[in-house]
């Protein structure tokens, strides 16, 4: 499952981060990395934007990007 | 005295900027998101008998450089020579930025940590143990809070300390089997005479397995290389195969995210529990509200722009008006007079009179700014923006470009993609700017009902941002083919504004906004008087003056007058140049004073307005008409003022803001291109509303 498959106020461990290289550098910088806890705080009307709680810092990525990051519950 | 030079680094919205204007007196801007600083800033602080330079970087995430900026401060640090490296981290989000912490400290230079903003994470019940975090990174740490000027000052005593410390007492070593590799490579480039230090040997070795492409462009010509890059494969291919890694890249970013967590929970404790911030949140980017919020947000900010703004506008006015008459009878008449009462006090009397507006437009930005919100509003507009071509974070430029397009232009350089770049400067000129307020406000109050004025503005305001996105979206689908690059955010947390700073930005607003009336402008103003006052014409006046004297009745004296006044002005230089170009705006309705009006605004917006008050000054006579306003209710008629409302929403910015994208874009096609085609769509949107209103019976 990925991001996206998550309820609002939901938490999950992150297993894998699919996307490709630089885009995979820069969610690593923003704190998505294999073993973080992420909580989905939010998503717009359209589910295009999604904001997440990854340790703390509040990280806005759209779907593409957030069907990229695998997590577990 | 000994000089020190310093860097300051850290992740974006940590508070580098904030630190060093609490240490110097400094006031770089600063506000609550990520890319305030896109520009390297120095400032030099004196301590005892030493001079520190401190240079503060742009915000950067990590050394793999992604966007413009941040290739700025990579690039400072690897070239540039320096003695001491302050790295600023956020210790609410202390983690994520340890990560980049334990890639500085790769170089082994001499480094101190501080930890800032520690003040919110007291505040929530935390707790940061310095001297352990320091005893883990073997490098000095000082808790700090820029906010509350807490801690600053003994940055420099650490900065000195250090900098007589013979060398960076780092430890941070990855897992031993990585080390072993690094050592074997770093070897092979210690053969090369160009390296004969280990630690930046070393350094260089895990940049290149992190496949560091500027790193590879350094080694590429050395002898070694071969050697080099053969082992550097057989490496990599190791450490995939022991690791079970697709990517040595991978490999390194989970040390160090490992790494920074195991440090974090053996130096801090932090409470988890709902913030205000996702309080807030919960509202203010509500699926549904959320738009709807921001819309009244900004439709908010018009009103009180021109309602709250304009109350002493009348007041102003008419105490410039009375200002230069009195002075006029004071002065000796002749030149100098009438250069000073004509000229330059009506000019600079005409702008200074909507500071008020520009300084409430101003405050708008800069609480957006400093609470946090614009990330919000960029989240929110993303989905919207991508349709156009555009995106989410293309909205920071965007709202920037209200204030001005100089630092719009500028702060495009957040936008990593040169495709996605170069739209969002090519429409930033729509949205207006702060100096085309007075324009907009002068040509409101003459032409539209008061009660419908602060819709009228935002209007025009949503008017100019509407035409960028439909701009964007042609030059996406003509020139630009490709997608968007993706969206990748921080959205930083709720901060209260400091009250402070928001009046140090607004002072220094409305300090450079005089100045640049008291100059600029005056100065502009000087040259349209001159060329609007000459050539004389001694045989038109005397017959004129021959004329006036026929007459008895004082009500055609004064209309002669006029008449003489019109012809003189029609006659000068300026008047010669309006006929010249009049036939290019005369479709749109314009009369020559108009067409001047609109060539003068390309050296800056407010000169619109001065140059106005200059060529309606003439028909003085008229005691009905004696402020700007009314005169200008009389010569121009309804629909060439709405023409040339539309004309300034779309032409070309003035010259500081069109040299800076000359700067940025150095690519000839684009900035011939970016030169005319606004040009071209102002005229063409202006003679199609022209025709319409017209049509309507207007």
């Amino acid at each position: 499952m990925d991001i996206t498959d998550l309820k609002i106020g939901e938490e999950a461990i992150i297993k894998k981060v699919k996307a490709k290289e630089p885009i995979k550098g820069r969610l690593h910088a923003m704190g998505i990395a294999k073993g973080n806890k992420i909580r989905l705080l939010d998503h717009t009307l359209k589910k295009q934007t999604w904001e997440v709680d990854v340790e703390g810092t509040r990280v806005a990525l759209r779907d593409e990007e957030a069907k990229a990051v695998e997590v577990e519950r | 005295m000994k000089k020190i030079k310093a860097v300051m680094v850290g992740q974006p919205n940590v508070g580098k900027s904030s630190i060093i204007n609490a240490i110097s007196n400094a006031r770089l801007h600063v506000g609550n998101f990520a890319g305030v600083t896109v520009e390297k800033k120095e400032v030099e602080v004196r301590k005892g008998e030493y001079e520190i330079d401190i240079v503060d970087l742009p915000g950067i995430y990590s050394l793999h450089a992604y966007t413009p900026e941040e290739q700025v401060t990579k690039r400072y640090l690897l070239e540039e020579s320096y003695d001491v490296i302050i790295n600023v981290v956020d210790a609410n989000v202390l983690q994520r930025n340890l990560v980049f912490t334990l890639q500085l400290l790769d170089m082994r230079k001499k480094t101190i940590l501080v930890v800032n903003m520690v003040d919110e994470v007291e505040q929530k019940g935390g707790h940061i143990d310095a001297a352990k975090l320091s005893e883990l990174l073997g490098i000095p740490v000082i808790l700090t809070s820029a906010k509350e000027k807490k801690g600053v000052d003994e940055i420099l005593d650490r900065v000195i300390e250090i900098y007589h410390q013979p060398k960076c007492g780092c430890k941070i070593y990855y897992n031993e089997k990585i080390e072993e590799e690094i050592e074997s490579l770093a070897k092979i480039l210690l053969k090369s005479p160009h390296f004969t230090d280990y630690d930046q040997a070393r350094f260089y070795v895990i940049r290149l397995l992190e496949k560091d492409e500027d790193i590879y462009r350094i080694v590429h010509d050395l002898p070694i290389f071969l050697e080099l890059h053969e082992a550097l494969g057989e490496a990599m291919r190791r450490l995939q195969l022991e690791f079970d890694v697709e990517d040595v890249r991978d490999l390194f970013a989970d040390e160090r995210n490992a790494l920074a967590k195991s440090i974090v929970m053996q130096v801090m404790q932090l409470p988890r529990q709902e913030t205000l911030t996702d309080k807030i949140d919960k509202i203010l980017i509500h699926p549904v509200l959320g738009l709807p919020i921001f819309l009244f947000f900004m439709w908010a900010l018009f009103q009180l722009t021109f309602q709250i703004g304009s109350l002493p506008v009348d007041y102003l006015d008419q105490t410039v008006t009375n200002f230069a008459n009195w002075l006029k009878g004071i002065l000796p008449p002749g030149d100098f007079n009438s250069i000073i009462t004509d000229g330059v006090i009506p000019a600079v009397g005409a702008i200074i009179m909507f500071l008020p507006n520009i300084l409430i437009l101003f405050l708008g930005i800069n609480l957006l700014e400093q609470t946090g919100y614009m990330a919000r509003a960029a989240f929110l507009l993303d989905g919207f923006l991508k349709k156009f071509g555009l995106q989410g974070k293309a909205f920071i430029p965007l709202v920037s470009g209200f204030g001005c397009t100089v630092p719009a232009y500028m702060a495009a350089r957040t936008l990593k993609n040169p495709k996605d770049r170069l739209i969002t400067m090519l429409i930033l000129g729509f949205m207006n700017c702060s100096a085309r307020l007075p324009v907009y406000v002068l040509l409101i109050s003459a032409f539209f009902a008061t009660n419908s004025a602060g819709n009228i503005l935002f209007a025009i305001y949503i008017g100019g941002a509407i035409l960028g996105l439909f701009v964007a979206k042609i030059l996406r689908m003509v020139l630009f083919k490709g997608e968007p690059e993706p969206f990748v955010m921080e959205m930083p947390p709720y901060r209260f504004p400091s009250l402070k700073a928001l009046a140090m930005e607004l002072w220094i607003k409305a300090k450079l906004f005089i100045k640049k009336a008291g100059t600029f402008i005056a100065g502009a103003a000087m040259i349209i008087w001159f060329l609007s006052s000459y050539p004389h014409h001694p045989e038109l006046e005397s017959r004129y003056l021959q004329k006036i004297e026929q007459v008895q009745n004082s009500e055609q004296k004064a209309q002669l007058q006029n008449e003489l006044a019109a012809k003189k002005l029609e006659l000068s230089y300026l008047g010669q140049f309006g006929k010249m170009i009049e036939p290019v705006f005369a479709p749109l309705g314009f009369d020559w004073r108009l067409s001047v009006a609109t060539i003068s605004g390309l050296a800056a917006k407010e000169v619109i307005v001065s140059t106005l008050a200059t060529l309606y000054a003439v028909a003085e006579a008229d005691e009905h008409s004696s402020t700007l306003v009314q005169k200008l209710r009389e010569y121009v008629d309804f629909k060439a003022a709405v023409a040339l409302i539309v004309i300034i929403m779309i032409y070309s910015p003035c010259v500081a803001a069109m040299s800076t994208f000359y700067a940025e874009v150095p690519q000839w096609a684009w900035r011939t291109f970016y030169t005319i085609y606004p040009n071209v769509l102002a005229w063409i949107l202006a003679f199609s509303v022209y025709h319409v209103l017209a049509l309507l019976g207007l």
